[in-house]
């Protein structure tokens, strides 16, 4: 069964909130594990790993350092240089923010890369702020590889016109004569596209047709709901079993 | 791009519930800036501290969504196009330079270049959007959309009272945006994240917890010696990006004609 992408979208979202609210290791963990079985099984491991660590190593890395080493609320020291003091409550905090950022992490990138994006934009764009909210998604998930090659067009163009780049200021120049030509070329366009949209009725009010259909089972409507509900009260539990200025 | 003239001006009603949204968003963002401040710095590393951390989620997170569906609608076309250019300006400067060990992020380039171009709704509206489009790749953004709007409309503010008119004061204008940007953003890395997440950043936190500073206190004080620097290079680099348009680029958008952002740029006549 395909998922609907508001399906899935809700799954992440509510996996996130509930995960957030509970904040207990072996949970954050089953997460972390889980994302990364569904997105082995959906083939899209490959991509879904890389983007993760590049999140999650700096993101460890720092609250380890700082954490680990500093964490003047300690009491149960493990060692000591100077002023770093490793205490055992220090590396437990590190620990659990990391694996509870971690599982949000995995579940929210686990849903950017097996949703499809022609299919979320088609579910969004029915008009108003869905359909403006979609072009923005659309044109900047497709404007994003097509950037990466006209940096390299325009670096060969300067190149080509004697630009050495340096360390230094120079480096600083060269970014600048490199930057300018991008976003003048940029702006230049969405100008263009401004009058090509605004001809074809981009900004009229009403309804729109479109020509891609996305199924929407009334199972999965009634599993959105089910999630949504579910992270909701993992929300409302917290915040009213937790007492207040805690 | 002129009002179209076949089809229905929206009614005042609809005017009236976008500005309410407005108001709401902002409400949400500031009330639950001043209940994390005064409620609970102290026990950030006692406990789990995931209450805050809902609280400091769901709060600036609601207020930023209100933002966008209160501005969205009523942006021009020729401002919406130019949003995913400067989303993808952010994203790109900021993957990169997040990614180094520098104590900046840069990732508010073309948050502010839209906000000089088409004022302060639309640079919330860019600033808000943006986190939310980059939280495809990278999901640790998200919770920092209201600090971004605000960093998007106090641009697009200090464009209009002329900030942008002598090349001195723009990276005032970005020193003062950062400061309140990063007062404003600190619960959130303390509460959402517990630290940066950045290995620079963090390095700066480790510094002052060294000293014994609570975690609120020490990424609030990073985050005043980090944002300012950080945003008056942003400012400072969105008004050469700016002056290096060409005439008839820059003066395609009302709100540079109207309230005469650049220099050299005469106001509209007549109209």
């Amino acid at each position: 069964m395909r998922l609907h992408p508001l399906t899935s979208l809700a799954a992440a979202g509510s996996t996130a909130a509930i995960t957030t609210a509970a904040a207990s290791l072996p949970l954050s963990l089953a997460v972390m594990g889980a994302a990364v079985v569904l997105s082995a099984r959906g083939g899209t491991a490959r991509r879904l790993l890389p983007a993760a660590a590049a999140v999650l190593l700096p993101l460890g890395l720092s609250l380890l350092v700082m954490h680990g080493l500093f964490f003047p609320e300690g009491r149960t020291v493990l060692a000591q240089w100077g002023v770093a003091r490793v205490t055992a409550e220090g590396l437990v905090f590190a620990l659990e923010r990391t694996a509870q950022l971690g599982a949000v992490v995995l579940a929210l990138l686990a849903f950017s890369f097996s949703v499809s994006v022609p299919d979320l934009v088609a579910v969004l764009s029915s008009r108003g702020v869905h359909g403006r909210f979609a072009f923005v998604l659309a044109s900047t998930l497709t404007l994003l590889p097509a950037i990466t090659s006209r940096v390299e067009r325009i670096r060969q163009a300067q190149e080509s016109r004697g630009l050495v780049v340096r360390r230094g200021l120079h480096r600083a120049a060269a970014f600048r004569l490199q930057a300018v030509p991008l976003v003048l070329s940029l702006i230049e366009d969405a100008g263009t596209r401004t009058a090509a949209l605004e001809a074809r009725g981009f900004s009229n009010p009403g309804p729109r047709t479109s020509y891609r259909d996305v199924p929407d089972p009334i199972l999965q409507r009634v599993l959105r709901a089910v999630l949504l509900g579910a992270a909701a009260a993992a929300v409302a539990a917290r915040l009213l079993l937790t007492p207040a200025g805690s | 791009m002129s009002p179209s003239l076949t089809l229905p001006a929206p009614a005042p009603a609809a005017a009236r519930k976008r500005r309410l949204l407005e108001i709401l968003g902002a409400a949400a963002i500031a009330a639950t800036y001043i209940y994390l401040v005064l409620n609970q710095p102290a026990d950030i590393t006692g406990g789990p501290g995931s209450a805050s951390a809902l609280i400091a989620l769901s709060g600036f997170l609601v207020g930023a969504i209100l933002l966008i569906v209160a501005v969205l609608p009523a942006l021009p076309a020729s401002t919406v196009v130019l949003i995913p250019v400067a989303l993808v300006l952010n994203i790109v400067l900021g993957q990169f330079v997040g990614s180094t060990l520098v104590p900046f992020y840069l990732d508010a380039i073309g948050t502010v270049l839209i906000a000089v171009l088409a004022g302060p709704a639309a640079g919330a509206a860019t600033g808000a959007l943006s986190s939310i489009v980059w939280s495809f790749f990278n999901p640790t953004v998200l919770p920092f959309a209201a600090g971004a709007a605000l960093i998007g409309c106090l641009a697009g503010l200090a464009a209009r009272h002329g900030m942008f008119r002598r090349f001195y004061l723009a990276p005032v204008a970005g020193f003062v945006t950062g400061i309140i940007g990063g007062v404003v953003s600190a619960p959130v890395a303390a509460f959402v994240f517990g630290g940066t997440s950045g290995v620079a950043t963090g390095a700066i936190v480790s510094a002052f917890r060294s000293m014994g500073d609570t975690l609120l206190a020490a990424i609030t004080k990073q985050a005043l010696i980090s944002d300012p620097m950080d945003k008056a290079i942003v400012f400072t680099v969105v008004a050469v990006l700016a002056y290096a348009l060409p005439r008839r680029a820059r003066l395609q958008y009302p709100f540079v004609r109207r309230h005469r952002v650049l220099a050299g740029t005469s106001p509209e006549q007549g109209s």
